[in-house]
């Protein structure tokens, strides 16, 4: 991956995003649950159009749950998402997914699949069955896996790869689908920090690209460093959202993950910086 | 390599691309082979002569005696590959093909029971196609509650086809005797006597698969992801699923309905193309050649082994197939 200070003309050429035509997600009075227990019960959440939005949150705080909702991956019990104002779960699948990418956590790796005939998969919303490989499906595929550094992989079968590798195939995928808005499950676990911070900067260069960037980070810090927009969540609720400044101070860090902190501004770039009390 | 017609465009593996083209010439090699050969010997040069121009001395061994029977095997070969290897990519899991998870006894308790009541021979296959859906249903209905994906619907198949199979003993015993030993031999499989009519009924079936084949070998690609992932790619796994899945099942009951229970074809054809090709699960259309090859060979040897008797050919098929498929294992294994 390049620097972030360099977007990549693969990313700017791929990138289906107009800034003026950006996509507009958002849930309303969401109720969300598995079999008899309720997750979500009631929750409302705008997703800022071309922004970079982090969810953070306790473990078990609906965190994930809130992201597949809006990725179409769950069916809310009651309230709705919206997509450009239209019904996201009575929208056909196939053109959801040309617009909104979803990586979900840990995905199963098939058996003798290499990273590049894995990769393609992404292209399944855009082709059909009578037409299953075109100039386009090429080109995103190449731009994808550049996009995410694993081009010399691309022979590679998928299982023989590290953790970090595949989270990085996975990615991949999704970027060959060349949505407009891409949700991200925990997309840094697995990841030592140096990947991490790999997948956090292209993020924020996809975001810069045009794209509205939605991901569930655990580290407090990098929420705070490369989001735009930071969603706290506690027990199924929103408690905050706003400019990581805004949301990631000592009293509200200290409420949703019950941790006494401090939060100092970054030597380095002056975000917020959560420090544990000793 | 990518395939492209027109407007039209198809993504095949090298690999399964060279496999495909191999069990293709297998195949014609096999089905020359089995014209030529039985107890009159015809010249491979004159088997190829007769079957395209006609007016050799062999016209009437040739196009009328052997050729409709090995045109029949290889098209019920063909529907029992594609049936194994669309459940089993669907169910991933290789023990879930037709002849294992009750489709194949549920055509075959409906076919005895039409035998042993005396009903007209044309109700027969229809009545068969009948009860292999029927039983099919059963096991998808078991199966949908979790997932497919979940070991329990290859066991409730068992189940269903172990249920099937003692309802297909008590039918054959309180049946007459000679009902009952037509109903033996139908359920072994065997293509004695049958050939274009049965063919054509079995060509047609392909036919109008084929679209829905296209379809599904590109669906299989999603399908063969988690459904979380491949619901982020826009599909619907579970209907998919039901989709795919009857599709193989209706192959796989039409060519049980004309041929009988042959045995192992649609378990191991697909496993053979698989493990050739090193694919991720069974490529169609060479599923669909090695089984066409399996059955023209099987029933090859199931007229010379014992010439002048004909061994019917799901005996035989099981014979070839499984120490192929153990070989294959074996060799993997290293």
């Amino acid at each position: 991956m390049k620097p972030a200070s360099a977007p990549s003309t693969g990313v700017a050429e791929t990138s289906p995003a107009r800034r003026e035509a950006a996509l507009r997600l958002a849930g309303q009075d969401l109720v969300v649950g598995y079999d008899d227990r309720t997750v979500i019960d009631g929750l409302s959440v705008d997703i800022p159009s071309g922004q970079l939005t982090v969810i953070i949150g306790p473990n078990a705080c609906g965190k994930s749950t809130l992201l597949r909702t809006l990725g179409r991956l769950l069916k809310p019990r009651g309230g709705s998402v919206l997509l450009d104002g239209e019904l996201l779960h009575e929208l056909p699948p196939r053109r959801v997914a040309q617009r909104l990418g979803v990586l979900p956590q840990s995905p199963l790796v098939p058996e003798g699949v290499t990273v590049a005939d894995l990769v393609a998969r992404g292209r399944q919303p855009h082709q059909r069955w009578w037409q299953q490989w075109s100039p386009a499906d090429q080109e995103a595929v190449q731009a994808a896996l550049a996009d995410a550094d694993i081009t010399e992989l691309a022979d590679r079968p998928v299982e023989a790869l590290s953790g970090g590798q595949r989270q990085r195939v996975w990615i991949a995928m999704a970027l060959a689908q060349q949505t407009e808005a891409l949700l991200l499950d925990e997309p840094t676990t697995f990841l030592d920090v140096a990947h991490q911070v790999e997948v956090l900067r292209l993020m924020r260069r996809l975001q810069q690209g045009g794209r509205t960037v939605v991901a569930v980070l655990h580290e407090l810090n990098q929420a705070a460093r490369y989001a735009d927009h930071v969603i706290a969540m506690k027990h199924g609720r929103i408690v905050a959202s706003g400019p990581p400044a805004d949301v990631i101070t000592a009293p509200l860090i200290t409420e949703v993950f019950a941790l006494a902190c401090t939060v100092i501004p970054c030597p380095l770039t002056a975000t917020p910086l959560v420090i544990p009390n000793p | 390599m990518i395939v492209s017609v027109g407007p039209a465009s198809f993504v095949l593996p090298r690999r399964t691309l060279l496999v495909t083209l191999g069990l293709g010439a297998v195949l014609v090699a096999a089905m020359i082979a089995a014209v030529s050969l039985g107890t009159m010997t015809v010249p491979p040069g004159d088997v190829v002569r007769s079957l395209l121009t006609g007016g050799t001395d062999y016209d009437l061994v040739v196009r009328e005696l052997r050729w409709p029977r090995v045109v029949l095997g290889a098209a019920c070969g063909a529907a029992f590959g594609l049936g194994g290897a669309l459940i089993q990519s669907v169910a991933r899991n290789p023990l879930s093909s037709p002849d294992v998870i009750g489709v194949t006894q549920g055509a075959g308790l409906a076919a005895t029971i039409a035998l042993t009541s005396g009903m007209a021979y044309q109700l027969i296959a229809p009545a068969a196609m009948a009860g292999g859906l029927l039983a099919a249903v059963v096991v998808f209905a078991f199966g949908a509650r979790t997932g497919f994906a979940a070991n329990r619907f290859v066991l409730a198949g068992v189940a269903v086809a172990f249920a099937l199979r003692a309802g297909i003993e008590v039918v054959m015993s309180s049946a007459e005797t000679i009902d009952a030993l037509r109903a033996q031999i139908w359920l072994i499989g065997s293509l004695n006597g049958r050939g274009y009519e049965e063919a054509g009924a079995l060509g047609l079936v392909l036919l109008l698969a084929l679209p829905l084949l296209l379809w599904a070998a590109r669906a299989l690609r999603t399908s063969a992801l988690d459904d979380d992932t491949a619901r982020a790619l826009g599909a619907r796994p579970a209907a998919r699923r039901v989709a795919v899945g009857a599709l193989g099942v209706v192959l796989a009951a039409a060519a049980t309905a004309q041929v009988g229970a042959v045995d192992f074809v649609a378990l191991v054809a697909p496993q053979v193309a698989r493990r050739l090709s090193r694919a991720e699960r069974p490529p169609l259309a060479a599923s669909a050649l090695a089984g066409a090859a399996l059955v023209v060979a099987a029933d090859l040897a199931a007229r010379l082994l014992l010439a002048p008797t004909q061994l019917p050919v799901g005996v035989l098929t099981a014979g070839i197939g499984g120490p192929y498929l153990v070989y294959l294992l074996i060799r993997r294994r290293r």
